[in-house]
């Protein structure tokens, strides 16, 4: 029983991490309509850059947010206005698909170039130590990246309902066209909510870069799970994410102790197009937020 | 180990390029594939596909090293048959239908005169299919899981330690201790990997005969993303002995973090791959979680081999760095050169036919990592099992005890983090 | 129409006799792959780019494909030659099978999560292949090659991946052109409205499908004897299907030439690029830069680009595009179909 409590608890921590690397894409992916196959990688970039900065600087990870923050908040800007926006509406979605994957391809060119192909992985006080909670031992950086998830994501939920920026976002969010009439400039808005997708990705390419070693080549493994993360969450919906990467995990963890590891994966994507043949807009997404 | 097939999902279409690559193209015509010299004074091409991107490419990389320091160490050392040697190395991205092209082009348009194999047992089996079907032999240092022997070929050699056995030194040693230090149970997660899988069951039936109970066997994905429940699981079991069927050190590296922050401290720890990966391995796991981790394999870069350590240190010439730095795949490749090097210069031709018998004739060749002895399938039949452990930061020859070099066991490991 | 068909006829006659002309195995093989590609291209299309859908779990039919002939080939202890060559119909009707439960299901969503369900039940496949004994797990199976000569081992590869390719193209032409056709297409246009229409839309996007299924099995399996060995990770891997779109896109999603053409651009250069390159990672970035610009330059693909620009150039009008969008082609179908609105 206490393996079961165990595998519960594992999977909400980490699922924690889990949604803070899929908010960015729920994000992007509700209110612009494209699937961005590049957040894989981006994870694994802001996990070079608080490595960079950690090993250059000496500073600590949590502080070298201040930093890595702010710089992929500009290059989902520069991506966006670049590359994105000048998708035609038509297809836009499978365009889309296909330019991200060249932008993966070059920032993973450039971190192979920049840092080589062999593994690194973060380090700090917190990433090997635990504490003792019921029982149970609780890792530190676990716990650490749960309350960041949890305080990046009331931070969104505030930008996206109490403030005007928001409105707009919602606004597009929920239908384009009518956003533009009621004089949303839904261009700047797309660009921002690509910055800031792209920005909330750097705390999730810390927590990942602690608990895993990576290489340039290692956001592929990602990209899977976290569109499934955010289709089972509803587009758009921070919230959802984090419910959908809690739910996902603990499954899997769960299926992992009274199963098999190699079953619990495949548990997974069983139950994901189960919910979507039940609820095709997830968990948390709205029916009319779009006429799917 | 590099025996090993690293990581799964294959990236092959490093995509696309176009318009712009006419351009490329065309330049890539100008500079057409060299054309090895059939006799005369002129280079001995030698011809080999790596996973220079790509899935493999961490252990790609290592085997150019390898091959090239071979290269350069034989001429300058008066070539081979008084021959300069010359590498043809092309890339193959970790993708098994580039590998089976690259060879067709090695051979059939760049007339190389030997071919060396790539990295990983996923890639070794469709391209010495193509070398087979030339004639030429197939000296490999990376394919050495049973599945590759499988195939039945004639033309293939795997000049590095079989896979199936790499943990019975370790499990013997267990075994072998005293009643009282014996541990009483063990636990054996692998990786769903024909690399790995077949290692432990062997381990297995050598610990349970000696009164060892197996606490938690399980296999997890290969792909998988976390490995921190997986790691609790066995931690919970509170084993006393881990054998861990990992490829890479990513793997290891969660297994020894979720461990250290269970305060689950097994007596032994031993992982079929990634504690060989040098540096890579330290900067992964951290110096101070590094004490007392073993890993079986053929060779480390202490080994107590002239031509090995004069490797070594032509390593750290080319590339700095320590000792304890150099990968194992390094001395895997290199001794790929060697062995084809005995045979060419014991035939004195590049004849494969004559290179093919030569090798199976049972003649004991030298090598960095020891003794090499083929037998019918191909196998390395002298290839010696060891298990090296990190003892102060340095990676150290530790089993089987009485050979020569060994330093004894540290046991029961040290915690984490000291 | 004449010179269409005579350009049909030149084509095929050249591909018929490149391996007479390229003999060399290195140009062979990558031949070999080229019509892999150029097959699981076009018959990605036909229901993509007909339909609207986009598919990212095709790879189940061409592992599926690939692992009927292993597991054929390991239970029946069949030996290397001509006559395993008749394992290929077989794999294409396992797929076919297992794309009737697969569209069955995924089907049923639109969109986006018509895309996140496919990939879903690729890995589910691929996680089988890895669990399950019949393909046994991670150590994959060997297949037994073929003893033929090196200087023509290829050719029989060569000649029945071409007989699959036109098998593809004509299934896809005579979609674009029949009435089942129009129906995908308005179907593409607004499903909605098609349906209102009186297009039973749910058998039209299933038997889509399932036809596109077929020939990417039979090339799955062409590709694992080739290769002569198969893995889970190379049967069902998951960037094939975004190999294959990028491929249509790049021709031009929706039209019959347009997958070919990418196919044949692409993988040849892919490879032959990969194999002259070998210079550690810069090539990554090169790629993806020379990618971007052609996706922004040309994001119709090239087929449908040029044909507006060599319209533009008849009727001497600048930039006329080629009214396509336009065309209200439910009514169309509705007229045809009869059906009341």
């Amino acid at each position: 029983m206490a393996a079961l409590y165990g595998a519960v608890i594992d999977g909400i921590l980490t699922g924690g991490v889990y949604a803070l690397m899929a908010a960015g894409l729920t994000l992007i992916f509700g209110v612009m309509d494209i699937i961005n196959i590049a957040q894989g990688v981006l994870v694994v970039l802001a996990a070079y850059l608080s490595y960079f900065l950690s090993i250059r600087f000496g500073l600590d990870l949590f502080v070298g947010l201040l930093v890595t923050i702010p710089v992929l908040f500009l290059l989902g800007v520069a991506v966006e206005w670049l590359f994105i926006r000048r998708l035609r509406s038509q297809e836009k979605t499978a365009m889309s698909i296909l330019v991200t994957y060249a932008v993966a391809i070059i920032i993973e060119g450039v971190l192979s170039v920049t840092f080589g192909v062999n593994y690194v992985q973060l380090h700090g006080w917190y990433v090997t130590r635990s504490f003792q909670l019921l029982g149970f031992y609780l890792p530190y950086i676990y716990v650490f990246g749960f309350l960041l998830a949890a305080a990046l994501l009331a931070v969104l939920f505030v930008i996206l309902y109490r403030t005007r920026f928001g409105r707009s976002v919602r606004a597009s969010l929920q239908n384009r066209t009518a956003a533009q009439l009621i004089g949303v400039n839904v261009a700047r808005v797309s660009t921002l909510t690509f910055g800031l997708g792209v920005a909330v990705t750097a705390a999730g390419g810390m927590i990942f870069g602690a608990t895993n070693a990576f290489n340039p080549n290692s956001g592929y493994d990602l990209i899977s799970r976290l569109l499934a993360i955010v289709i089972l969450g509803g587009l758009g919906s921070i919230g959802g994410a984090l419910a959908a990467a809690v739910a996902m995990l603990v499954v899997e963890d769960v299926v992992a102790v009274i199963w098999s590891p190699v079953w619990s994966d495949v548990v997974f994507f069983v139950a994901l197009v189960a919910v979507l043949l039940i609820r095709p807009v997830g968990l948390f997404g709205r029916a009319a937020a779009r006429a799917q | 180990m590099s025996t090993g097939i690293r990581r799964h999902r294959i990236r092959r279409w490093q995509p696309a390029l176009w318009v712009g690559a006419a351009a490329l193209l065309l330049s890539a015509c100008g500079a057409a594939p060299s054309t090895a010299s059939k006799g005369g004074k002129g280079p001995i091409v030698i011809g080999a596909s790596l996973s220079l991107s790509g899935d493999f490419s961490a252990d790609g990389q290592a085997f150019q090293r390898g091959y090239e320091l071979w290269a350069a160490y034989v001429n300058s050392h008066g070539g081979l048959l008084g021959r300069k040697v010359k590498l043809d190395i092309v890339s193959d991205a970790s993708s098994p239908t580039q590998v089976v092209t690259n060879y067709q082009t090695l051979i059939s348009l760049d007339h190389v005169n030997l071919v060396f194999g790539p990295f990983s047992t996923l890639l070794t089996v469709p391209s010495s299919k193509v070398a087979a079907r030339y004639g030429y032999a197939f000296v490999e240092g990376a394919g050495g899981a049973p599945l590759a022997f499988a195939a039945g070929l004639h033309n293939m050699f795997d000049v590095s330690l079989p896979v199936k056995d790499d943990l019975v030194p370790f499990a013997q040693w267990i075994a072998s201790l005293p009643a009282s230090e014996r541990p009483k149970t063990a636990a054996y997660p692998t990786s769903n990997d024909p690399f790995t899988e077949p290692q432990l069951p062997v381990a297995e039936r050598i610990l349970q005969a000696a009164g060892v109970r197996t606490v938690y066997s399980r296999v997890f994905p290969a792909e998988v993303t976390d490995y921190t429940p997986i790691a609790d699981q066995v931690a919970a079991r509170h084993a006393q002995v881990v054998l861990l069927g990992s490829v890479d050190v990513p793997t290891v590296s969660a297994f020894i973090q979720a461990f250290a922050q269970q305060h689950y401290n097994p007596k032994a720890f031993i992982a079929t791959a990634g504690p060989d990966q040098g540096a890579a391995f330290v900067n992964a796991v951290g110096a101070n979680n590094t004490g007392g981790v073993m890993v079986p394999n053929g060779w480390y870069p202490g080994f107590k081999n002239a031509a090995s350590q004069a490797m070594v240190q032509a390593y750290i010439a080319k590339y700095g760095g320590t000792p304890s730095g150099v990968n194992s795949d390094v001395a895997e490749a290199y001794s790929v050169g060697q062995v084809v090097a005995q045979a060419v210069e014991a035939t004195h031709s590049l004849n494969n036919a004559k290179i093919i018998a030569y090798l199976h004739s049972g003649v004991v060749l030298q090598s960095v990592q020891g003794p090499v002895q083929f037998d019918s399938l191909g196998e390395n039949g002298k290839a010696v099992a060891f298990a090296f452990q990190w003892i102060h930061g340095t990676l150290t020859q530790v089993l089987p005890t009485n050979a020569p070099g060994s330093s004894p066991p540290v046991y029961p490991k040290p915690p984490w983090g000291s | 129409m004449l010179p269409r068909a005579a350009g049909l006829g030149l084509l095929l006659l050249g591909l018929g006799a490149l391996p007479l002309v390229l003999s060399n195995p290195t140009y062979t093989s990558i031949a070999i792959f080229t019509l892999i590609y150029m097959t699981a291209a076009t018959s990605w299309n036909t229901f993509a780019g007909y339909s609207g859908y986009i598919p990212l779990g095709h790879v189940v039919f061409f592992g599926s494909g690939a692992y009927t002939l292993a597991v054929a080939a390991q239970d029946w202890h069949l030996v290397g030659g001509y006559g395993m060559f008749l394992l290929i119909p077989l794999a294409g009707l396992v797929a076919g099978l297992l794309a009737l439960p697969f569209g069955l299901v995924a089907l049923r969503t639109r969109r986006h999560t018509f895309v996140v369900i496919t990939i879903a039940i690729m890995f589910i496949f691929q996680l089988l292949a890895f669990n399950l004994g019949v393909t046994n797990g991670s150590s994959g199976i060997q297949i037994p090659t073929p003893l033929w000569p090196a200087a023509t081992f290829n050719d029989p590869f060569y000649y029945i991946t071409l007989g699959i390719l036109i098998l593809a193209v004509a299934t896809s032409w005579f979609v674009r052109r029949s009435r089942f056709g129009l129906q995908l297409l308005a179907i593409r246009d607004d499903e909605d409205r098609a349906r209102g229409l009186g297009v039973r839309t749910g058998r039209v996007k299933l038997t889509a499908f399932v036809i596109s299924a077929i020939p990417v099995g039979m090339v799955g399996a062409m590709y694992a004897y080739f290769i002569g060995q198969i893995f889970p990770q190379f049967a069902f891997d998951p960037l094939f299907d975004v190999s294959v779109a990028l491929m249509v896109f790049f021709g031009g999603l929706g039209t019959v030439a347009g997958p070919l053409l990418g196919a044949v651009v692409l993988e040849p250069l892919q490879q032959y690029l990969t194999l002259q390159f070998s210079i550690g990672d810069l090539y990554l970035i090169i790629y993806g830069v020379v990618f971007l610009a052609v996706i922004l330059l040309m994001p119709r693909g090239v087929v449908p680009s040029t044909r507006d620009w060599l319209r533009a150039r008849r009727t001497g009008r600048p930039d006329a595009p080629e009214v396509e969008g336009d065309t209200d082609r439910a009514a169309e179908v509705a007229a045809h179909t009869g059906s009341p609105t």
